[in-house]
């Protein structure tokens, strides 16, 4: 798996990661997705990389820029047939 | 002032796997570069079945030589020596109905020198038995298929002798100037004639051919970073074939080692990878 930018994060990440993977392997793969069967493990794993990204200063970069790219999606991230 | 790249190809794998291999492929033999990848949020819409994913990259970087010979030092700051840690934003949605996925990797920093944005556009072939079911019976339906990826017993990619393409493009846009061109203006439409006198290290240059310079070294590079992506792609296909998800995540801890290790990456052209 690879690393967290947070090494304290590694743990949580590493849990998520490994249910994400089963979940998207076994199941969203193959159509039966009902619901992210990992959401309360991304929940653990966000609270603590928000800290990270806090500390660090990154976390306005991220949602400026994720604000610019908000009417790009609208244009990009749509199928094209 | 805008340069662009793109290329298209075709992986010998079924669209279900090499979704998985992208989310997978960090780190590779080919990337050591990559020093960590996170996953800052995710979104599972069960109406459409597509899933949306926003990722941070961090990357060891060097600003290239002759970009460092273009800008002021002043404009460099710390990082005088060109050695820097860059963040990528990746945003990508996966829609296994319809058989797509696309993805977007963007910059956070240096925005101003050079932007530099990736798209991927994976597609599912639509096969011609497809086609004419859709004629049939809409398109729900014919889309419709199996995952192809069994991680139960064997966990292999069945060898079912489909394909995905792949559509890539980068998209270079530099700003550099482009404030104090802006600043002029705004102060001749104020009506202040007057030129300013500090224009500094853009009083000789026209910011034209000097973002123009920029966007060409960074062209250079991204049609240069290119085929080491996806040779790191296939790595991580190739052992997913061959072994599985367990194999391929037996693979990522030795490559971790590598990153760790401050170990070079491979290279397809024997230039840095970027």
């Amino acid at each position: 798996m690879s690393a967290s930018l947070a090494p304290e994060c590694n743990e949580v990440k590493e849990r998520y990661d490994t249910c994400f993977l089963k979940w998207y392997s076994e199941t969203y793969l193959k159509q039966k997705a009902t619901t992210d069967e990992c959401a309360p493990l991304f929940k653990q794993y966000e609270k603590c990389l928000s800290m990270a990204l806090k500390t660090r200063g990154i976390d306005k970069m991220i949602s400026e820029a994720r604000d610019d790219n908000r009417e790009n999606d609208a244009e990009h991230m749509r199928p094209k047939r | 002032m805008v340069k662009f790249y793109s290329s298209t190809d075709t992986y010998p794998y079924p669209f279900p796997a090499v979704t998985l291999a992208y989310f997978l492929r960090y780190p590779n033999p080919y990337s050591t570069h990559v020093l960590s990848t996170d996953t800052i949020a995710r979104h599972y819409d069960p109406d459409t079945q597509r899933l949306t994913t926003v990722r941070l990259h961090l990357k060891r970087s060097k600003l290239p030589s002759a970009v460092l010979k273009l800008l002021p030092k002043s404009l460099l700051g710390a990082s005088a020596s060109g050695d820097t840690q860059a963040y990528i934003l990746e945003k990508s949605v996966v829609d296994i109905k319809e058989g797509w996925m696309d993805t977007e990797s963007r910059n956070l920093e240096w925005t101003g020198v050079l932007s530099v944005v990736e798209r991927q556009e994976f597609r599912r072939p639509v096969t011609q038995a497809e086609e004419e079911l859709k004629m049939w019976q809409g398109m729900e339906g014919a889309a419709r298929r199996h995952g192809f990826i069994n991680f139960g017993s064997g966990a292999k990619v069945e060898d079912t002798g489909e394909t995905t393409e792949v559509k890539s493009t980068v998209t270079l846009h530099s700003h550099v100037g482009e404030r104090w061109k802006q600043r002029r203006a705004a102060s001749q439409a104020a009506g202040d004639e007057e030129q300013p006198q500090k224009v500094g290290f853009f009083k000789s240059l026209t910011t034209g051919p000097l973002q123009s310079s920029i966007e060409s070294i960074g062209l250079k590079r991204a049609r240069r970073s290119q085929p080491n992506a996806k040779e790191g792609m296939k790595v991580v296909l190739e052992r997913m074939r061959e072994g599985g998800l367990v194999a391929v995540l037996e693979g990522m801890r030795k490559d971790r080692e590598l990153v760790l290790a401050g170990g070079k990456s491979l290279k397809a052209d024997g230039h840095d990878v970027e």
